[in-house]
């Protein structure tokens, strides 16, 4: 059996930590790692939508905000809830079906441009919600401190490495093996039909705004994991200004970049646009300053200012020459590309 | 007693009449055509009859019932559980802060225990104080929108294609409409979808009955594609098939719903003489199966073999109806697509 790129991916990941052990250059690329499965976990949420359903929503930070202030509320000792990390991030999926299934049921028989729309409305909405609900939310500081989480006795730090590590890992894992089940199943095979035709599928008996439904709850669950995690990981729920409109845009751009619809192509994308921007831009902007090649006090010459113009820049050169995306699924290339032979 | 039955149905789009008054009647296990010239509303009737237009006038009956979904507990419980929610979240939206500043963090002192007592009881007198503003008005205002909503949308989806499909009627397409980058057994295992047992829940956790639905699903798609002479394409995209064989492939995803009722669109449009031939064969065989078979078509050779009766259309009303001989002999219907001849009357 051939080896899919997503499990080889979660393989090599979970072997870093190990490898950090002897060398020392591993132990900082792992902690970069991170951020990307958390930005992973994201995606793949959207990817549901997007990907498989062909729906756009441009404002999954919001469900990734709520996930992150769900969380800090039920276990923030400055609250009286105060659950552990599992129920907690349980609950935190639940609040994150039932908020995407609050946004949808008005609003899934709006189609293409204008479902967009509204879903980058609701993004700003719960952002300025989040600021303005200071009783509830404490405005702009965010809720803070969060304890770590616990499992089986063992108390998670915020300085430990590969803990953490791997409870994202896990998480990712789990993520993946949940879409990769739900799409070869009626379920995705359903999605995909209303992306390719939505009037076909239901003269078929699919219902497309039951299943349209379903990959809006789902993805916002998946999102609100996400947030949760991330909350969890800095010790704060952050405040509503870190879930703003570029987060979504980033979580677009790493399944657009990746390939979507493709689970496989989501990681890829993950790892290439959070790894450019966290990795290859720092890293090179600390080359040109070390070597006084630009100015430490110019910020317009320092790349790493620069990330988002290249993301843009990075999408629109995608969407010329690669626009099924560097890992795409096998419909998708085929949709975007509808003259050439398949490869067989 | 019949099948189908149109009963006066009439299509207005704006001031023109698409169909009118046409009534149809379709006995069980025959093969019924509906001819008549382009734009006589053939495919209109066919949209009627899957629910993707409502009819301005008359209706549909599929054996004995309405295409479109009755009223019944769970609807009522769905309506109820949507205004409920409505409502809950229209409450909550008009008091969190204050209801957050009375309850919980009035009864909570950082590190000390929850006063739930006192916080329960903070909880009633909130909302027994000013509960006009603060509880029935956004309850009530909550429930009515909640249930107008949820009542609008149910309004507008009872006659969807879906329904239809549930009801036992599958239809395939006069511009073909395949799912053009699933594979071919994915497109017959979608049209098998109404035939499922498989819930979300089974997929996601690969429950038992998930891996024997999908053994039983995909042998029995294979058979159908057997059937149809498809089964040597079963991993193929469905765009790359040939144009004659993703018609056959449409009537495939069609029979995997295990309809009562089989509606075909301009079946043998495109294709060759000897492909025909085998499509009429393949008619036939289906209506052997005890499908009933309604369709439009053209090619008059196709019409004229395997129909038991034919209905025609012009420009919307239905002008003859009866055996092949019978529509071959009359007149209005040769009016309708020679026009009228002088010299011979």
């Amino acid at each position: 059996m051939k080896l899919r790129f997503h499990w080889a991916f979660l393989l090599v990941a979970a072997l870093v930590p190990v490898v950090g052990l002897f060398v020392p250059a591993a132990r900082s690329l792992g902690e970069l790692l991170r951020p990307i499965f958390i930005m992973a976990i994201l995606a793949l949420g959207l990817n549901i939508l997007t990907g498989f359903t062909g729906i756009l929503n441009l404002g999954v930070a919001a469900f990734m905000a709520l996930g992150a202030y769900a969380y800090a509320i039920l276990t923030c000792d400055i609250y009286p809830f105060q659950f552990g990390f599992w129920p907690a991030v349980m609950l935190t999926v639940l609040v994150g079906l039932l908020a995407g299934l609050m946004l949808g049921l008005p609003t899934i028989r709006l189609r293409g441009d204008y479902l967009a729309i509204v879903t980058l409305g609701f993004g700003e909405i719960v952002q300025d919600s989040l600021k303005n609900m200071d009783v509830i939310t404490k405005g702009t500081q965010g809720i803070n401190p969060l304890p770590g989480p616990t499992f089986a006795g063992y108390m998670f730090r915020s300085e430990t490495y590969a803990p953490w590590y791997y409870l994202f890992l896990g998480f990712l894992a789990l993520v993946v093996l949940l879409n990769r089940n739900l799409q070869r199943s009626r379920v995705g095979r359903a999605w995909i039909a209303i992306r390719e035709d939505e009037l076909a599928a239901s003269c078929m008996g699919v219902n497309p705004m039951k299943m349209k439904l379903l990959a809006f709850s789902l993805g916002a669950a998946q999102c609100s994991l996400a947030g949760a995690l991330w909350a969890s990981f800095l010790g704060s729920s952050g405040e509503p200004g870190n879930y703003d409109f570029q987060v979504s845009i980033i979580a677009l751009c790493i399944v657009i970049v990746g390939g979507m619809g493709n689970i496989a192509g989501v990681l890829l994308g993950a790892l290439v646009v959070v790894g450019c921007n966290s990795l290859v831009l720092e890293t090179f902007t600390n080359f040109l300053k070390a070597h006084e090649l630009i100015s430490s006090t110019n910020v317009y010459t320092a790349p790493g200012n620069w990330k988002y113009m290249l993301f843009g820049l990075a999408l629109i050169l995608m969407m010329r020459f690669k626009p099924e995306g560097l890992l795409p699924s096998r419909q998708v290339k085929a949709e975007l590309h509808p003259h050439e032979p398949p490869p067989s | 007693m019949s099948l189908l039955q149109v009963d006066k149905l009439t299509m207005r789009f704006g001031g023109l009449v698409a169909v009118d008054a046409v009534t149809l009647e379709i006995p069980p296990g025959e093969i019924v055509s509906l001819i008549g010239p382009n734009g006589a509303g053939k495919t209109t009737v066919f949209n009627a009859i899957t629910g993707i237009y409502e009819p301005s006038a008359g209706g549909v009956r599929f054996a004995g019932h309405e295409t479109r979904s009755e009223f019944c507990g769970s609807v009522a419980v769905l309506l109820l559980l949507t205004g409920f929610l409505t409502a809950g979240a229209l409450i909550l939206l008009c008091n969190i802060e204050s209801l957050w500043e009375v309850v919980i963090t009035g009864n909570y002192q950082y590190r000390q225990v929850f006063q739930w007592k006192p916080a329960n009881i903070a909880f009633t007198t909130y909302f027994s104080e000013n509960s006009g503003t603060r509880l029935i008005l956004p309850a009530v205002l909550g429930l009515f929108l909640g249930l107008a909503g949820a009542w609008a949308v149910w309004q507008r989806s009872r006659r969807a294609p879906e329904v239809a499909a549930h009801a036992g009627i599958a239809r395939t397409f006069q511009n073909i409409r395949l799912f053009n980058q699933m594979t071919v057994l994915d497109n017959v295992l979608l049209g098998m979808d109404t035939r499922l047992q498989t819930r979300f829940w089974h997929a996601a956790l690969r429950l038992p009955l998930f891996w024997r639905e999908r053994r039983e699903a995909t042998s029995k798609a294979i058979e159908i594609l057997r059937f149809v002479d498809l089964d040597r394409e079963v991993n193929q995209l469905a765009e790359n098939l040939s144009y004659g064989h993703q018609r056959r492939l449409e009537i495939a995803r069609a029979l995997a719903m295990q309809p009562k009722l089989i509606l075909l669109d301009e079946p043998a449009a495109g294709l060759n003489p000897a492909e025909s031939q085998a499509l009429m064969e393949l008619i036939r065989q289906i209506r052997e199966r005890g499908i009933t078979v309604l369709l439009i078509e053209h090619d008059m050779q196709v019409v004229m073999g395997i129909s038991d009766r034919i209905a025609v259309l012009d420009y919307g009303e239905k002008i003859a109806e009866g055996t092949p001989a019978e529509v071959r002999a009359n007149p209005a219907v040769i009016e309708a697509y020679l026009g009228k001849s002088d010299a011979s009357t």
